[in-house]
C-alpha cells in the first residue's frame, strides 16, 4: 500500500530511508486528564480551557464542586467562559440560557419550558493531588474510577512544598513527542544535559513507567547538567496525559525528594498544552527562606528541562518509522502501549496493555559520552589559558 | 480503528522487527511463567509478558494491585535469574542484528 509517487525513487538511492510522517488522529485519548490546580477555578467565575478541540468552562458551584462542560451553550453557539455562574450553573452571556453541571439546561428565563433535548457534552470529574482530573472518551463511556492517578500522601501536607505550577502552550506536534520521552535514553545526555547511567522501562496496562539513574554533565550549564548532582527518577504515566515523577536528587550527599507532575491537554489535533508541577519535600532543620530558595531551584532546573524538550518538538516532524540503534529505548512498544487510548475499548489487543520490561544497555553510550565531555573540557581549559 | 496511521508499508515491517524478530520463548526455573526475550548485549534485555506467564508469575502475584502502589514496578528477579541461565546455557543468543 505505498503511496509514494514512484517517480520518487528516480531521484532517491534505493536504499535512502524515507522518513514515513503517517497521519495523525483525529480523536483525542480516551482517559484522565489533568486541568490544572483546582484551586484556580474555586472563584466563582467561569473559567476557559482549550482541549480536545474545542473550549472547556469550568465552574465552582454554591457546593463547592467544579464542573466542566464543552464551552460553546447548544443554544446559539454562545461562549461559556464569558458567562456568569448564577446559583449553581453557568449563564450564557447570549440568551442567559442556564446549563448544571449535569450537562442539561436547567432554565431558559424568558422560556415556557426547556427542550427536552437541551443536553450538552459534560466532562466527569476528580480532583487528585489538588487538581482538577476529568475523563474524555471519544466513546462516551462513564469515568473509570479505578485508574485515576494515585493520591501522593505527603504532598499538600505542610512537609512538602505547595505546588509550584506552570503552564506552557505547544503548537505544532502531537502529543505523542511528549509521551515518546518515557523511552528515549540519549535525548537525557544531548537534551538535558546529564549522563543516564541506567535506564529500564516497564509498559503494562494503562501505565507506562521510567526508571532513571543520571549524573549531570560537567562541560555543561542548565537543565540537569550539574555534575555534583546523581538523580534517580522514577517516572509513571497513568493514563495518557499525566505523569508522576518521583525524583530523589543527591547534591554532594544533600538528598532532596522531589516530585514533578507532567501532564498536558490536547488542544487539537497538533498542538497541546502542557502543564507542569513541582513539589518538594522539605528538608528538616532548615527555615523557611532555605526551603523555598531551594524548592525555587528545583523548580527552575526542572521547568529548564522542559522547555529543552519544547524547542525540540517545536522543530521536529512526526515520524512513524523511527530508526533505532541498540542503544535506544523501547520506542515502538511505548508506542504500542500509547495506542490503546486511541483505540476502542472494545479493540484494545493484549499486545498495548500486556506487560513489557526493557533495560537499555548504558555501557557503551557512557564510555562515548565521558570521553567526548573530557575532550570539551580540555578545550575549554586550552581556550582560558589562552584568554589569560 | 486505527489512529496513527503510516504511509509506508515498510513502516509495518519496521514495527515487527522492533517489537517482535528474535524474541526467545523463556521459560521461568521456578514458576510456570513463560516469556518471549531478547538480549541485544550483555546488559540489555527485552521481556514481553502475556496475561498467562503475569497470572503465573508468583512474584508479580504479590503485587499490591491498588492502582496507589508503585508496588509493580519491581521486576521478578527470579525471571531475571532463569533469562541468564537461559543464555548460559547458550538457549537465548546475545547480540544484536541491526538495530534490533
Ligand atoms: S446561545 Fe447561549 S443562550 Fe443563546
Ligand atoms: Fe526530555
Amino acid at each position: 500500500m505505498s503511496d509514494y509517487p514512484q517517480n520518487c525513487n528516480v531521484f532517491y538511492m534505493s536504499d535512502t530511508r524515507m522518513l514515513d510522517q503517517g497521519t495523525t488522529p483525529i480523536r483525542f485519548a480516551r482517559g484522565w486528564h489533568c486541568l490544572g490546580l483546582a484551586s484556580t477555578f474555586a472563584d466563582g467565575k467561569p473559567h476557559a480551557i482549550h482541549g480536545f478541540g474545542t473550549k472547556l468552562v469550568v465552574w465552582q458551584d454554591s457546593k463547592g464542586e467544579l464542573n466542566v462542560l464543552d464551552g460553546f451553550c447548544r443554544h446559539m453557539g454562545g461562549d461559556l467562559t464569558q458567562g456568569e455562574v448564577k446559583g449553581d450553573h453557568i449563564a450564557c452571556p447570549f440568551h442567559d440560557w442556564r446549563w448544571g453541571g449535569d450537562g442539561k439546561c436547567k432554565e431558559i428565563p424568558y422560556a415556557r419550558r426547556v427542550p427536552l433535548r437541551a443536553r450538552t457534552q459534560r466532562y466527569e470529574t476528580a480532583i487528585v493531588n489538588g487538581q482538577l482530573m476529568i475523563w474524555n472518551d471519544p466513546e462516551g463511556s462513564a469515568a473509570d474510577r479505578d485508574i485515576l492517578p494515585p493520591e501522593l500522601p505527603d504532598v499538600l501536607t505542610d512537609k512538602y512544598t505547595p505546588w509550584s505550577w506552570h503552564t506552557r502552550e505547544i503548537n505544532g506536534s502531537h502529543c505523542r513527542e511528549l509521551i515518546d520521552n518515557v523511552a528515549d535514553m540519549a535525548h537525557f545526555y544531548y537534551v538535558h544535559f546529564a549522563f543516564p547511567t541506567s535506564f529500564r522501562n516497564i509498559f503494562e496496562g494503562h501505565t507506562a513507567t521510567q526508571f532513571m539513574e543520571s549524573t549531570g554533565r560537567p562541560d555543561k550549564s542548565g537543565g540537569y547538567s550539574d555534575a555534583s548532582s546523581t538523580l534517580k527518577s522514577e517516572a509513571t504515566y497513568y493514563g495518557p496525559a499525566y505523569m508522576i515523577n518521583w525524583l530523589t536528587v543527591d547534591y554532594k550527599g544533600f538528598v532532596t525528594e522531589v516530585i514533578l507532575i507532567n501532564c498536558h491537554i490536547p488542544t487539537g489535533p497538533n498542538s497541546f498544552t502542557l502543564q507542569y508541577g513541582i513539589s518538594v519535600q522539605k528538608p528538616e532543620g532548615l527555615d523557611q527562606k532555605t526551603v523555598d530558595y531551594i524548592a525555587e531551584r528545583y523548580t527552575e532546573s526542572f521547568g529548564d528541562g522542559f522547555l529543552q524538550d519544547v524547542h525540540i518538538w517545536e522543530n521536529k516532524v512526526a515520524v512513524q518509522n523511527p530508526l533505532l540503534c541498540e542503544e535506544d529505548g523501547p520506542v515502538y512498544q511505548l508506542r504500542r502501549w500509547y495506542e490503546q487510548f486511541y483505540t476502542d475499548a472494545a479493540e484494545v489487543k493484549p499486545e498495548m496493555t500486556d506487560r513489557f520490561e526493557f533495560e537499555v544497555d548504558t555501557t557503551k553510550a557512557n564510555e562515548y559520552w565521558h570521553a567526548e565531555v573530557a575532550e570539551n573540557l580540555a578545550k575549554r581549559a586550552a581556550e582560558e589559558s589562552v584568554s589569560h | 480503528m486505527a489512529s496513527f496511521v503510516p504511509t509506508s508499508a515498510d513502516t509495518l515491517e519496521e514495527q515487527r522487527l522492533y517489537t517482535s524478530a528474535r524474541m526467545v520463548d523463556v521459560q521461568c526455573l521456578d514458576c510456570l511463567a513463560r516469556v518471549r526475550a531478547k538480549k541485544n548485549s550483555e546488559h540489555h534485555t527485552s521481556i514481553q509478558w502475556n496475561a498467562d506467564a503475569v497470572a503465573a508469575c508468583p512474584e508479580l502475584g504479590r503485587r499490591d494491585g491498588s492502582s496507589d502502589s508503585r508496588d509493580g514496578h519491581r521486576g521478578c528477579p527470579r525471571l531475571l535469574a532463569s533469562i541468564d541461565a537461559a543464555v548460559r546455557d547458550g538457549n537465548l543468543p546475545v547480540g544484536a542484528e541491526d538495530g534490533y
